[in-house]
């Protein structure tokens, strides 16, 4: 059977600095898959790269069997979806925000879907026709998120996207983000210093350093017996007990 | 005006250097090369007109539209660096702008087709169009590089190169045309425009000067949005590369 994703030796420098050193991973099923590290290793920059927002020096990528070479980077994108950090609004209202996909693909706009995952992240009650500008931090990120998820990617690359939300809002997002892996058979590829939040969402575990993958591992064992001397010292720079914020 | 009379304006000249020594500005040298350039340069071209003039023949007129155009590209062009083969888009965009434009005012009988008429407001609208696309160029540098975020966005959620920029597009197409606008809504209550001071001093009638004027007032218009529209449109993809990614500027 062909792997949802391949990503083959993928290497990145800026100028001198190596930032991804002939990065190989697999995807074979969907699932929930963090990518843990310190700062600095090359994970943003491997989402970039997945998302084809950068190009890599080296290496390839395969989606279905394709290489990225041969799929329009427009299609890959609706795909393979993006989320940063830093959540960033487009002009016009939140209903603009939710539209922009419909717009964008000239597809009709799924109402009722929309509403469904607002009120997923307890944005039941927020008006759509307030100024994108005038949200919250949080509730900008929470946006992002539902206009993402509206274009059904199959592969949602998530940067650090609970990262500036309140324990509530953040629970809602991890909510809705299993419920989304498991009812549309979709892999969530989620960038989180928090090692709890790892522990408990994910499947799987990318150990990165160097910009290298240093293991790839099920999340249980990951955080039960870790293969490499380099992912016991990450993990051992939190105490368990306190395992809901940065390691850094 | 005699060569004497002339040589008596060099007096403005020595008050700008004089100027530039005493509040040591170190710009003497740069007056000097301009002073000399620009009284070599008109003089030539003054004699080139009546050349073109009394020859009268298309082939001459063309050669100078074309140098016109052929300067006024890569002048615009300084405010595209690390915009590949930008130059030949401002040609193209500032081109057609002259095209359409003599095409109305010969085709309308507005203007007169003889080199005097043709040379000195293509001359005009040229230099606007040239002006207008630099402007396009700074704050097209300007939105890229501040709304990089929110074009990336985009990119994200599967658009395509126009889709992304569109905003962009029309935002630095709005202000590379408000010079031109504002200088519509206050002229004559400001300023006194070049070529109609130039037609009442060489002893035309001031309402005809007007009238002229006002012929380049909305032609000015015309070949800012045109060459503006045209730029945007024949250069969006620059800003990108290849495989849909911003392209890194180089300067």
């Amino acid at each position: 059977m062909t792997n949802i994703l391949e990503i083959n030796q993928l290497s990145k420098s800026y100028g001198d600095k190596p930032i991804l050193n002939a990065f190989t991973a697999q995807i074979a099923k969907p699932e929930m898959i963090s990518l843990l590290g310190k700062s600095g290793q090359g994970k943003s920059t491997l989402l970039r790269i997945l998302c084809r927002l950068e190009a890599q020096d080296q290496g390839g990528i395969q989606f279905h069997g394709r290489s990225y070479e041969e799929v329009d980077p427009k299609e890959w994108r609706k795909k393979i979806c993006y989320v940063s950090q830093q959540s960033y609004m487009l002009p016009g209202s939140v209903e603009d925000n939710l539209r922009t996909v419909s717009q964008l693909h000239k597809t009709p706009f799924d109402m009722s879907f929309a509403k469904e995952l607002m009120t997923s992240l307890d944005l039941d009650h927020m008006d759509w026709n307030k100024k994108s500008a005038d949200l919250s931090g949080g509730e900008k990120q929470r946006v992002a998120l539902v206009r993402s998820l509206l274009l059904r990617p199959e592969i949602l690359l998530l940067d650090e996207v609970t990262a500036s939300l309140d324990m509530q809002s953040k629970q809602a997002v991890e909510k809705l983000l299993q419920d989304w892996q498991e009812q549309e058979g979709a892999t969530c590829v989620w960038i989180t210093h928090d090692l709890e939040q790892a522990q408990r969402l994910s499947h799987r575990i990318w150990f990165i350093e160097g910009g290298s993958l240093l293991e790839d591992n099920d999340s249980h064992d990951f955080f039960e017996n870790p293969r490499t001397e380099s992912a016991r010292n990450y993990l051992q720079l939190v105490p368990k007990e306190g395992r809901s914020s940065c390691p850094m | 005006m005699s060569y004497v009379a002339l040589s008596f304006t060099l007096i403005f000249v020595m008050i700008t250097m004089l100027v530039s020594m005493w509040q040591k500005l170190d710009l003497e040298k740069d007056i000097a090369i301009g002073t000399i350039r620009s009284a070599i340069q008109l003089l030539l071209v003054g004699y080139v007109l009546m050349f073109v003039f009394k020859s009268n023949h298309p082939i001459f007129i063309l050669a100078i539209l074309s140098v016109m155009v052929s300067v006024a590209s890569w002048n615009a062009g300084k405010r595209g660096k690390g915009l590949r083969g930008i130059r030949w888009r401002i040609a193209l965009s500032i081109g057609c702008t002259e095209v359409l434009m003599m095409a109305l005012l010969l085709g309308l009988q507005i203007i007169e087709a003889t080199p005097q008429y043709i040379i000195p407001i293509s001359g005009m609208t040229i230099g606007n169009a040239m002006v207008v696309s630099g402007l396009y160029l700074n704050h097209m540098k300007r939105e890229v590089e501040s709304n990089k975020g929110e074009i990336e966005t985009l990119l994200c959620l599967g658009a395509s190169a126009r889709q992304a920029i569109q905003d962009s597009l029309k935002r630095s197409v709005k202000s590379s045309m408000i010079p031109t606008i504002d200088g519509m809504k206050t002229v004559g209550l400001v300023q006194l425009p070049g070529m109609m001071t130039g037609m009442i001093v060489a002893g035309a009638d001031p309402v005809e000067a007007v009238r002229y004027q006002i012929l380049i007032v909305f032609a000015f218009t015309a070949s800012a949005a045109i060459t503006s529209i045209i730029l945007s449109l024949v250069s969006y993809r620059l800003w990108f590369t290849k495989d849909l990614r911003m392209a890194p500027l180089r300067d």
